[in-house]
């Protein structure tokens, strides 16, 4: 028992240091993070080739290696948490979806508490607070991309009940994804939440609440006709491009980072209808078994400065997650920017999804 | 007799032509996407891409993982290759050089790898290791799992060699004093050597190709040629950058063809029958 | 004796056989028990009917099933159909025989994530499939061919990959059918037809087994061609098991695993069978 208790007390002296990089200053921090550690490795699952390239930038000014593998969204957090129990783990920095902190054990993160003092970080998105673990690097919007050759900004559909008489009058010149990528899934979700009085802000489901979504299954299934469902995010921007559809669901820093590399065309415009899309953005933790972290506090605070974010919103079109950036360059303005809808709350979307595909998709 | 030639003829022309179209068309518009400059889209009203650089080139062999991909499926498929062979050479040997009750039996149950379809494997061997806690050994892990799902192949193949493995040659150099090395190389090897070639082979392009265990598994962090394609060319994907990739893999690929086509003309029967 | 050899067998058998067995035992027998609520990850196990019960009272769960069928069935039969003339024909090698050959089986090592790629490419709303069938006036307008519901595409690229496999297995197959037979079949006024149904397919039967089975199995379970080219309004079971692998729900994620390797096997015994009792008039 002693021996335990013995050998317990020194894997905790053992171990303290690694993680308490609070007793050093952000001078040694730099120190470190340059000539012990020398890289950091970042999960981010979207835009990996784009990340290798823009963090070049962070390598030049450190001299710090960046390293991004490819990975999916939950995989990466699956990872996270699969090797939360050993002493070091592969993750640096885990880039992930606001809406997924909360089901996250937050002490698998280290405190963020260290980073030099700046007022304009944002670590509190759409109602759900980073605490000090957590710190907005993206901002994103979803909403309908258009091609103004074929529609008038003052003809945009702003309710369900225009989106019908708008695919009335136009058969299959609308589509939206319900798989891969949240675009499709927060614009269908966004009229079912309009057509009901159900609380979508609220996690809780049950077969009751589900009910209170009839109306709006009832909407989608009269219209089916009229509308197209595309693979994914990336197949609804592309169709938009070459002219089949006259609007597309999408997420505005998808669309204006594929203009910029010219995927699609850039005459191509974007909205938020007034019943209100999702919105939010992304969070970057740093792991407590994080196999380099000086060198990953150095990264986030990269990250989330506010030239770094004016940076993302002139290259990717994100809205800048810090007060002091530039956010000029975003495909929609501050005003319509009201119009965000906080994201619908897990498991009730979950729940949500599942009825959508179950009694919309399957009904085809 | 003429008739039938020129039918073989047309047949062949017809098919060529085919052919031709299938492969010809695509790549060409492949090549097109790949040179794509960012500076302007390419939309169908234009016939050809308004602006063409090989920036997308650059890109895409500095900043994909292309250089993993290739580093990692490249050794992965050699190592299993040959770890696959050390494996089922024992159980080929048993199946081809003894009779025993049940060898019926196990000769079926040798297939069972082929009947679990490998997402099912993957997702469940998956589970497997984070129950173990094994989950970050990735390349060990698609390792064993590509052997083992290889191994039907490589036990069918070696054990038609071991049958044709003849008594009378073993006892004969056996009778003259061989040492067993020597008696291994004649009458074993000149049986045997198409048998592990066509093994080897075989595990290695299965392995090049399979997916399911090396995305499921694999991700994230570890990536081959075909999670690379998926990541790029799956559903989400950019179709300039995917072309290039597309591109690119097409060399190793046509490299192992050849391969192939010799490998295949000197191998035949014992491959292309897989009658055990 | 009998003791050391029966013990030098199964030492033989282990590291190949024994592997198996051990490793897909295992697989098998988490897919199981997960699918009657063991081994969870997360909270409690135990056992449960709930998770079968809920999801074959699904919609979205047996149109998985009849689809993943129909796409694993017709891509059997379909590449089979097509690789036998071929593999009849490349029965004698004749000038350039080698090149169609080589043709033939290059889809072998195009990846088949590729090939949907292209295949993407060409039939795309204003692909050159589109503009070809406006411009001679077939079609009107262009058309939405791509994630058609009929999956037709995806078919024509499982046909497209799978058929030059069952060359490989059918040539050997047919090479070994001596001529002596076939002359003697022709000669007793046997039509084309007549010579294939009658003596080349029942001694070809094994190879035709095997390619069948194979092949099924292997388009039963697609997930890549699928996911881009598939249609968007049915999920195949690979991709229904990935949908909810990816929420974390393992138990959901087990039975429509399970189920996959049910039909499997089914699957595999009935087109065995069947190919064997249409062609062979006999089940041994």
């Amino acid at each position: 028992m002693l021996k335990k208790l013995l050998s317990a007390t020194a894997l905790v002296a053992l171990t303290t240091p690694a993680f308490a990089g609070g007793h050093l200053s952000w001078e040694q921090m730099t120190e470190k993070a340059q000539n012990e550690e020398g890289e950091v490795t970042w999960f981010v699952w979207y835009f990996e080739d784009r990340f290798r390239e823009f963090t070049q930038q962070f390598t030049d000014a450190t001299g710090i290696k960046v390293i991004i593998p490819d990975g999916d969204h939950s995989t990466n957090i699956d990872k996270m948490i699969a090797e939360s129990g050993r002493e070091t783990g592969d993750i640096d920095v885990l880039a992930y979806g606001v809406d997924m902190l909360p089901t996250i054990d937050n002490a698998l993160f280290m405190s963020l508490a260290n980073l030099p003092e700046d007022a304009g970080r944002i670590s509190d998105l759409v109602g759900i607070d980073g605490g000090d673990v957590a710190l907005a690097y993206w901002g994103n919007q979803t909403g309908i991309a258009y091609d103004p050759a074929k529609i008038a900004d003052e003809d945009l559909p702003q309710t369900p009940e225009d989106f019908a008489a708008f695919w009335t009058a136009n058969p299959g010149a609308m589509g939206f994804n319900y798989e891969n990528g949240g675009s499709g899934p927060s614009f269908y979700m966004n009229i079912l939440r309009t057509l009901s009085d159900v609380d979508f802000n609220d996690g809780e489901t049950s077969p009751e609440k589900l009910a209170g979504i009839d109306g709006g299954i009832a909407f989608f299934n009269e219209h089916a006709e009229n509308y197209e469902i595309t693979a994914s995010n990336a197949d609804s921007l592309t169709r938009l491009s070459n002219g089949e559809f006259t609007m597309v669901a999408a997420w505005e820093d998808h669309m204006a980072g594929l203009q910029n590399i010219g995927e699609i065309r850039d005459d191509l415009k974007f909205y938020i209808p007034e019943m209100g899309m999702f919105g939010g953005g992304n969070y970057v933790s740093i792991p407590k078994n994080a196999p380099h972290p000086a060198a990953a506090q150095l990264f986030v605070d990269w990250l989330t400065s506010a030239e770094v974010q004016t940076m993302f919103n002139q290259q990717f079109g994100t809205a800048p997650m810090h007060a002091e950036a530039d956010d000029s360059a975003a495909l929609v303005s501050n005003a319509m920017r009201e119009r965000q809808m906080p994201w619908a709350k897990k498991p009730f979307r979950d729940a949500v999804e599942e009825r959508f595909i179950e009694d919309v998709i399957q009904e085809r | 007799m003429i008739a039938l030639h020129q039918l073989n003829r047309g047949l062949m022309i017809a098919l060529i032509l085919i052919c031709a179209l299938w492969l010809a068309i695509p790549f060409t518009y492949a090549v097109l996407w790949s040179l794509v400059d960012p500076a302007e889209p390419w939309t169908p009203d234009n016939l050809l891409p308004p602006v063409m650089s090989f920036y997308r080139w650059e890109f895409a062999w500095q900043n994909s993982l292309l250089q993993p991909a290739l580093l990692n499926s490249y050794t992965l498929a050699p190592t299993a290759a040959v770890m696959t062979l050390i494996l089922a050479t024992p159980t080929a040997f048993a199946l081809g050089r003894y009779d025993f009750p049940g060898k019926e039996t196990a000769k079926l149950v040798a297939l069972l790898p082929l009947v679990v379809p490998g997402f099912v494997t993957a997702i469940f061997f998956t589970s497997l290791l984070y129950q173990l806690g094994l989950a970050q050994y990735r390349f060990f892990a698609i390792l064993l799992a590509h052997c083992i799902l290889f191994l039907p192949f490589a036990i069918r193949i070696l054990t038609v060699s071991f049958e044709q493995v003849r008594q009378d040659h073993i006892d004969a150099a056996r009778d003259l004093g061989a040492h067993p090395f020597a008696r291994f190389q004649v009458a074993y090897w000149p049986a045997l050597k198409p048998g592990v070639m066509a093994t080897l082979l075989i595990v290695f392009i299965q392995s090049i190709e399979e997916f399911a265990i090396a995305y499921i598994v694999g991700q994230p962090g570890f990536v081959t040629v075909p999670t690379l394609l998926y990541s790029s060319l799956g559903q989400d994907f950019n179709r300039p950058n995917a072309a290039v990739l597309s591109l690119i893999l097409l060399v190793p690929n046509v490299i192992l063809m050849l391969i192939l086509e010799r490998f295949l003309k000197s191998a035949n029967p014992a491959l292309a029958s897989g009658k055990g | 004796m009998r003791l050391g050899r029966t013990a030098t067998i199964l030492l033989l058998l282990t590291p190949g056989i024994g592997l198996i067995v051990f490793f897909i035992g295992a697989v098998i027998y988490i897919a199981i028990a997960q699918s009657f609520g063991y081994y969870n990850l997360l909270g409690e196990s135990g056992y449960s009917l709930e998770f079968w019960e809920t999801l074959t009272g699904r919609k979205a769960y047996a149109r998985s099933v009849r689809y993943s069928l129909y796409v694993g069935f017709w891509s059997a039969i379909l590449s089979v159909a097509l690789a036998y003339p071929l593999a009849l024909w490349l029965r004698k090698p004749f000038t350039g025989s080698l090149t169609v050959s080589a043709i033939l089986k290059a889809p072998l090592l195009v990846h088949g994530i590729v090939a949907a790629f292209l295949f993407l490419n060409v039939i795309s709303f204003h692909g050159i499939l589109n503009q070809f069938m406006v411009w001679t006036g077939i079609f009107d307008e262009p058309r939405r061919l791509q994630n058609d519901d009929n999956a037709i595409g995806l078919l024509f690229l499982q046909v497209w990959k799978n058929m030059p496999f069952a060359l490989l297995l059918l040539t050997g197959a047919v090479q070994a059918i001596s001529d002596d037979v076939l002359h003697a079949a022709q000669d007793l006024g046997a039509g084309a037809w007549a010579r294939f149904r009658k003596v080349i397919a029942p001694l070809s039967v094994s190879a035709m087994q095997a390619a069948l089975i194979i092949i099924f199995i292997g388009a039963l379970a697609d997930f890549t061609f699928q996911t881009t080219i598939g249609p968007t309004n049915r999920q195949s079971l690979a991709q229904y098991m990935t949908f909810f692998k990816e929420r974390g729900r393992w138990n959901d994620a087990a039975v429509v695993g399970v189920t996959l390797m049910a039909l499997s096997l089914v699957g595999a015994i009935v087109l065995a069978a069947a190919a064997r009792l249409i062609f062979r008039g006999r089940l041994r």
